[in-house]
């Protein structure tokens, strides 16, 4: 644990010497694109991205995250866990103001973790679930006091995942429609100051932030723009600087990084994780055994999704978790999950188990339902008939609009095979454990285990795959899950995507957090 | 038979017409032959352009063939165009003809139910119907039909009410002809060339629907269609222009055609616009 502690500590110096080397120029706007509009600014409500985007700027962490994944002290300057991994202490910041010149105390932390995420949001439950008590000795100490050791816990404390929100705004009312919510006042870089509907947001430079000399940008604009085409220009024109999550569609920018003014880059989303799988009905249907699914994966051409669908933006998955989970050491390359597929190989297995061909070359017939998400997911359905057609199993494509979807998948269960794509997050326990757990059968909850897969064995090693302290172990427990999974194969790994962001490089110094565009900005600044 | 032909044959552009959807019906029949596979079928290198790599019109982003797509695309698109006309114009004909023959107050209602379905803009109206029944060949046929059917109930009623007080409908009353009879034997053949060319315009029509509705995402996802084929391809239009322009211009020729046939038969069957030219 003292290792843990050290390396936490050397990270906070790195990350503060960081900070001085960066020093850019003051002044200028920033304008950006928000896709879509947020529906609210709660974002200790909502996790929808397009919240996520602006609320950072605003609301801060207690940590934030760099590109290798390592922990930069926000509002928690250190923390300290204890041997047993039951109790962490935070040592926060001090002399840390809200936008309302209120101080930053750990009586806001306790309010914000016990009161807030843990109730409303949606994956806090998830995060905090072994937080039973948060002590507040001083007003700069905060002590979790944890049922069980919580490793994952300390992968979400971005300002996305659990931004602190001031206790004097919330307490007393109720938190879900309280008018903080879109007047937010957080401790952040930047100020809220209007939300014009259908046009912007615009967030000022806080001129108290706690950081001195940060944030170098005056303003930040958030524009929303309905049209691609039209967010294309706008980008090409240099009308805006920045834009993440595919705001700008995969086709321009493939045509854009020519530019010279212009760079493209998937760094900023190794925390949100994004994997393209296929969920089976483990239950009923022509599915239910594991080796067709291993069929159904070997045959499957990965690299040819990848390079045809999604331009060449993607990883193929190489097991149960996304290769991103190698920072950690819980990523294992498993069987079963060729780059290239092998329709002989796909071919021979599906005969070794008995499943012969008919007349007219089909052994089972089945449909497929594709995500309701757009033009990538039907090419993506269209090219998995045809690969399926090949091994002998003949799908028919079913495409209908997500609240259809989403009640056939997660609420009747009346799918047979389903193409979809998972958050895994930064950890296994927060992003993957919901697809696999027996826990995680919960009829009508949208993104858990609809497969309805369900393996003691599996559940034992998730539980110690989530509380386990020590690393090594946490590691050969994780081992074991992804063998099993590899293969009873409940959902089949596709590959990772790859998002973009499209940026004008005048735009400098907004690309070292790994939230990437959910990041702050603080350091954000325009070279030209 | 031959002075109608002879009429239409008058009209240059309409034989034109005949001859581009010939052409089409028999690459429709054929299309088994032609290309004896799945047109869904990855047949080769994606994106290639048109006479590359045996690609005759070039292929899409999954190296699917563009032509294979085209010739089965116009089974689809004829299918559908032909069976949602057969379609409206039936229900057309049940509406128009009662609402024109009694009259009255059976009348006011029909119109008036009618009219509901002429005030919603009829291409949305028909996207709403898909998005409510899930996209497949069926519920594009019946969206199809019931956007398309009103004209017909209005054109039927109006000749209806012209000829109901003719003297050989008259004559059948004096003969005591029961009224279905008077309808469908007496009336309805003498309003059948206008019918026949809405009718074939309205293939045309159903056409370009379905087209627009694949483009949009709501075909059949089983089914090749040019709608499909343009909307896969549409967003690479910059890179690959093949993809959808061969489908669009397939969708243009036809549409095109039709109407040249349907102005055609309108001369030729039309009376009084016989000695037009």
């Amino acid at each position: 644990m003292n290792r843990l502690l050290k390396s936490c500590l050397v990270a906070a110096t790195l990350a503060l010497s960081n900070v001085s080397a960066h020093a850019g120029k003051d002044g200028g706007t920033l304008s950006f694109l928000v896709q879509p509009e947020p529906p609210t600014l709660a974002s200790y409500v909502s996790t929808s991205g397009p919240i996520g985007l602006v609320m950072p700027k605003v609301y801060e962490g207690l940590f934030d995250y760099d590109n290798d994944g390592k922990m930069i002290p926000i509002l928690a300057e250190s923390y300290e866990m204890s041997a047993d991994g039951k109790t962490v202490t935070f040592n926060l910041r001090k002399g840390v103001k809200w936008h309302d010149g209120k101080p930053f105390t750990s009586a806001d932390v306790q309010f914000t973790v016990m009161d807030v995420l843990k109730k409303v949001h949606p994956r806090g439950p998830n995060s905090f679930r072994e937080v039973s008590a948060i002590e507040t000795p001083d007003a700069h100490t905060a002590i979790f006091k944890l049922n069980k050791p919580a490793p994952y816990m300390m992968r979400s404390f971005s300002a996305y995942e659990s931004p602190m929100v001031p206790k004097h705004l919330l307490e007393g009312q109720d938190v879900k429609s309280a008018p903080l919510a879109n007047n937010p006042v957080g401790t952040g870089p930047f100020k809220f100051v209007e939300w014009k509907k259908g046009q912007y947001i615009r967030l000022d430079k806080n001129e108290d932030y706690w950081l001195e000399g940060l944030p170098h940008l005056d303003r930040i604009v958030g524009r929303f723009i309905p049209d691609a085409s039209t967010r294309t220009a706008a980008m090409e024109n240099g009308e805006v600087l920045y834009a993440a999550y595919n705001a700008i569609p995969n086709i321009d920018a493939v045509r854009l990084k020519d530019r010279d003014d212009i760079d493209v880059t998937t760094d900023g989303y190794s925390m949100i994780n994004p994997m393209a799988l296929i969920e089976f009905n483990t239950k009923e249907g022509p599915f239910v055994d594991p080796a067709v699914r291993r069929a159904i994966s070997t045959a499957i051409d990965r690299r040819f999704m990848i390079d045809t669908i999604f331009f060449g933006y993607g990883k193929p998955a190489t097991s149960a978790l996304s290769s991103n989970f190698k920072a950690t050491n819980l990523h294992a390359t498993m069987p079963n999950y060729p780059e290239r597929g092998d329709v002989a190989k796909a071919n021979a297995m599906l005969d070794a188990a008995g499943f012969k061909k008919n007349s007219d070359g089909v052994r089972l017939n089945g449909v497929l339902d594709i995500i309701p998400y757009g033009e990538d997911w039907r090419r993506a359905g269209e090219y998995l008939k045809q690969v399926m057609g090949d091994i002998g199993i003949n799908l028919e494509l079913r495409y209908e609009d997500v609240p259809t979807w989403l009640k056939r998948v997660y609420h009747r269960y009346d799918f047979q095979m389903n193409v979809n794509y998972f958050y895994q997050l930064p950890d296994p326990v927060l992003g993957v454990h919901r697809h696999y757990g027996t826990d995680q059968i919960r009829k009508g909850t949208h993104f858990v285990n609809s497969s309805r897969y369900s393996n003691p064995t599996l559940d034992a090693l998730l539980d110690s795959g989530a509380g386990e302290p020590d690393a090594a172990k946490r590691t050969a427990a994780y081992n074991e899950i992804q063998q099993i999974l590899a293969n009873d194969m409940p959902v089949v790994n596709l590959f990772e995507l790859e998002f973009l962001v499209v940026y004008n490089n005048k735009l400098k110094g907004a690309y070292d957090s790994a939230m990437g565009a959910y990041g702050s900005f603080r350091e954000a600044y325009l070279d030209d | 038979m031959s002075t109608f032909w002879q009429r239409y044959r008058r009209n240059k552009s309409a034989v034109f017409g005949l001859a581009v959807i010939l052409i089409v019906i028999i690459m429709a029949v054929t299309a088994n032959f032609l290309y004896p596979f799945d047109p869904f079928r990855l047949a080769g290198k994606p994106l290639s352009g048109p006479g590359m790599n045996g690609f005759l019109l070039g292929s899409d982003s999954l190296g699917r063939d563009v032509a294979a797509g085209i010739v089965h695309g116009a089974k689809t698109s004829l299918l559908i165009g032909l069976i949602a006309t057969l379609v409206a114009v039936l229900i057309g004909i049940v509406f128009g003809a009662f609402s024109g023959y009694y009259g009255g107050r059976l009348d006011d209602f029909l119109m008036r139910v009618t009219e509901i379905f002429q005030t919603i803009p009829s291409f949305i109206f028909a996207i709403l119907l898909v998005a409510i029944m899930k996209p497949s060949i069926v519920s594009i046929v019946i969206a199809i039909a019931v956007v398309s059917w009103p004209g017909v109930a209005r054109l039927v009623r109006g000749e209806f009410l012209a000829l109901k007080s003719r003297e050989f409908v008259q004559a059948c009353h004096t003969l005591g002809m029961s009224d279905l009879r008077i309808m469908l034997r007496e009336i309805l053949p003498n309003c059948m060339s206008p019918i026949i060319v809405i009718g074939s315009l309205m293939v045309a029509t159903a056409i370009l629907i379905e087209s627009g509705l694949a483009f949009l995402g709501l075909g059949d996802p089983n089914i090749m269609s040019w709608g499909f084929q343009i909307g896969a391809g549409r967003t690479m239009l910059r890179s690959a222009w093949w993809v959808c322009t061969f489908p669009g211009v397939a969708i243009l020729i036809t549409v095109l055609a039709i109407n040249l046939v349907g102005e055609g038969l309108n001369d030729a069957l039309n009376p009084r616009l016989r000695e037009r030219i």
